[in-house]
């Protein structure tokens, strides 16, 4: 196939790609004003949703932030780098990433009706300890301005890519947009936003990829043909180099990604009870075909034997090259930008809402307890555009993230196995929670430095877990799960002094 | 335009559609439920997903694999994200009717 027949859509203004931001965001923005005012009245509201998020908004919400920039890009860009193999170890493990919170779900939710954070949870299973909560405490914010930073990175990516805008311009303009939304109606905006945002994702994108499939000159068959002339090993799912390159080490990130990640155990706090697995379940399967439809974009880059100069040296930039450059009419290339800043913004405003709920509980209600509700509703409030504000001069400031790539990985790694036999081990104490947190960052990270990133992170997961396990076996402490349910709603002081819900014993 | 991407559209906006019904019927729900301010009720989850997810993680694979046997399964992937927005139309739908009127746990 012959590349040089791919050339810029015409109309690709800076105008219209401004106007595509801005106008997916006054839209998000309508709905979450009426949102806020038909449901959000105080702090409770703002953060859990009243823990009254039904099914159908669990699952679309949940498929919402898990589709980062990450999904929609770096599938087509897996696929481009290594073929099949690529797209094959970007995917399986991640829908497996998210149905694996059922179980931990599950528990949690059961033992703990009313916690609003992980961090909450760590810091009453090991005796109010301020270390291990606090170690909790810092994974989670530094995982959620990665994902906010990567997921503006990921905007900023596809329209200077589509619409020639500076990066940094985009990068801008996109915050502004979701922090603007997000900050009226909190997890309500979050869920209801980002669940209409996967409609967005989801129709658009196959309708998107069914039309390149027929503007390439002799439709599928021809991209199969050209892939597998450029190397057999293309249309396979079996290269081992794609699992020693990536894989294994995705896997193990995207199961922290989710385990460690309070975007989700938010959602778990705040869908009914009774719905909560089965939503994680639902959400992990329909996940699925998200990646595995736009990874088919990478095959394309394949097929015409597309170099990373070509695509501006971002393996990210396939699918957005693709897409804007094989002569698609002009409403189908902005109805991709809509599909990749729907997924971009509900990852980031799912984010905020995140964090919001962190700085409430894990911060504000745990060092000043008396706070009042206005004050504590418009420090949560306020923390959302402090998080949107420092991800984005971390982007903007052109600095390599890579160390902040690398502590947050480290971070959230370590905390996987410890976190995880927390839930499910009542002989875990907080010596071997902490020790084994502290240990695989001390001794797992030189390893992961030296020997590489796949010895490396099973070192690293190693030696968290047998830290823990050690620590149980010779401690004698059993926790008591009962005493979970002492954890009580924020008390919501409305004037009268009335707190909004009972501890639940 | 080729049969394929003709059907892929239509069920596209099919998928549109259940998604969009459903959403309209949950935003009801939830301004209801805010407006009533009843509490969850007492709830037992005995759902077991072992071999669902282990169908679910399979599928995905053999899909991926499928593309990599015969052309035609490259469209699988369009005609499964389609799925995906209407099967969380349909949860909207199997969510709606399963309120539970037992007590409280959450307020006495």
């Amino acid at each position: 196939m012959d590349k040089s027949i791919l050339s810029l859509t015409a109309d690709l203004t800076p105008a219209l790609g401004f106007a595509t931001m801005i106008g997916l965001g006054l839209f998000l923005l309508v709905l979450s004003f009426a949102i806020k005012t038909a449901l959000v009245r105080n702090t409770h509201d703002f953060i859990i949703a009243d823990r009254k998020v039904g099914f159908g908004f669990g699952v679309g919400s949940v498929i919402a932030v898990w589709t980062w920039a990450m999904a929609v890009m770096m599938s087509s860009a897996m696929t481009f780098r290594w073929g099949l193999s690529g797209l094959f170890w970007f995917v399986v493990p991640n829908g497996f990433a998210v149905i694996a919170m059922v179980p931990f779900a599950r528990i949690l939710r059961r033992n703990m009706p009313q916690g609003y954070t992980i961090s909450e949870f760590v810091q009453r299973r090991f005796r109010r300890s301020r270390v291990a909560s606090g170690i909790v405490t810092v994974t989670m914010i530094f995982g959620i301005l990665l994902e906010i930073l990567i997921n503006l990175k990921g905007t900023s990516v596809v329209i200077s890519t589509v619409f020639s805008i500076d990066w940094k311009v985009a990068a801008v303009v996109g915050i502004a947009c979701v922090l603007t939304y997000s900050y009226f109606g909190g997890l309500w905006t979050s869920v209801m936003t980002g669940t209409l945002n996967t409609l967005m994702v989801t129709v658009p994108a196959a309708i998107v990829v069914a039309a390149v499939y027929e503007q390439v000159p002799g439709g599928a068959a021809a991209v199969f043909a050209a892939a597998d002339a450029a190397d057999a090993r293309n249309l396979s799912v079996l290269r081992p180099d794609a699992a020693a390159g990536f894989g294994v080490t995705l896997a193990f990130g995207l199961l922290a990604a989710t385990v460690a990640d309070q975007t989700f155990w938010q959602k778990v706090w705040a869908i009914k009870g009774r719905e909560v697995a089965r939503t994680f379940f639902w959400a992990g399967a329909l996940f699925y075909p998200i990646p595995i439809c736009l990874g088919m974009l990478g095959l394309v880059g394949i097929a015409f034997g597309l170099s990373t100069a070509d695509i501006g040296g971002d393996l990210a930039a396939v699918g957005p090259y693709i897409v804007s450059h094989i002569g698609l009419p002009l409403f189908l290339v902005i109805l991709y930008v809509l599909a990749i800043l729907a997924a971009c913004y509900s990852t980031i405003d799912g984010a905020s809402a995140a964090l919001s709920s962190i700085v409430a509980v894990d911060v504000v209600k745990r060092y000043w307890p008396e706070t009042r509700e206005g004050a504590l509703f418009l420090v949560t409030k306020l923390s959302m555009l402090l998080g949107g504000a420092a991800a984005t001069a971390i982007v903007l400031s052109g600095i390599d993230f890579t160390t902040l790539v690398l502590t947050t990985y480290a971070l959230k790694t370590s905390i996987l196995l410890p976190l995880v036999l927390a839930i499910l081990w009542p002989r875990t104490n907080t010596v071997g929670f902490v020790g084994g947190v502290v240990l695989a960052i001390l001794i797992g990270m030189p390893i992961y430095e030296t020997q590489g990133e796949l010895i490396g992170t099973l070192s690293i997961v190693a030696i968290s877990g047998l830290t823990v396990l050690t620590a149980g076996f010779f401690g004698s402490e059993r926790f008591d799960v009962s005493t979970l349910r002492r954890t009580a709603d924020i008390v919501i002081d409305d004037g009268a002094g009335v707190p909004i819900a009972e501890p639940a014993e | 335009m080729s049969a394929i991407f003709i059907a892929i559209v239509a069920f596209g906006l099919f998928g549109a559609a259940v998604f969009i019904s459903g959403f309209i019927v949950a935003v009801r729900e939830a301004v209801r439920e805010r407006r009533d301010g009843a509490p969850e009720g007492e709830w037992v989850d005995k759902g077991r997903y072992g071999w669902s997810a282990f169908f679910a993680v399979f599928a995905s694979a053999v899909v991926i694999a499928l593309a990599g046997v015969n052309p035609l399964w490259i469209y699988a992937g369009p005609l499964l994200a389609i799925v995906t927005a209407t099967g969380v139309g349909i949860a909207f739908f199997v969510g709606r009717d399963k309120g539970v009127a037992a007590p409280s746990l959450e307020r006495p």
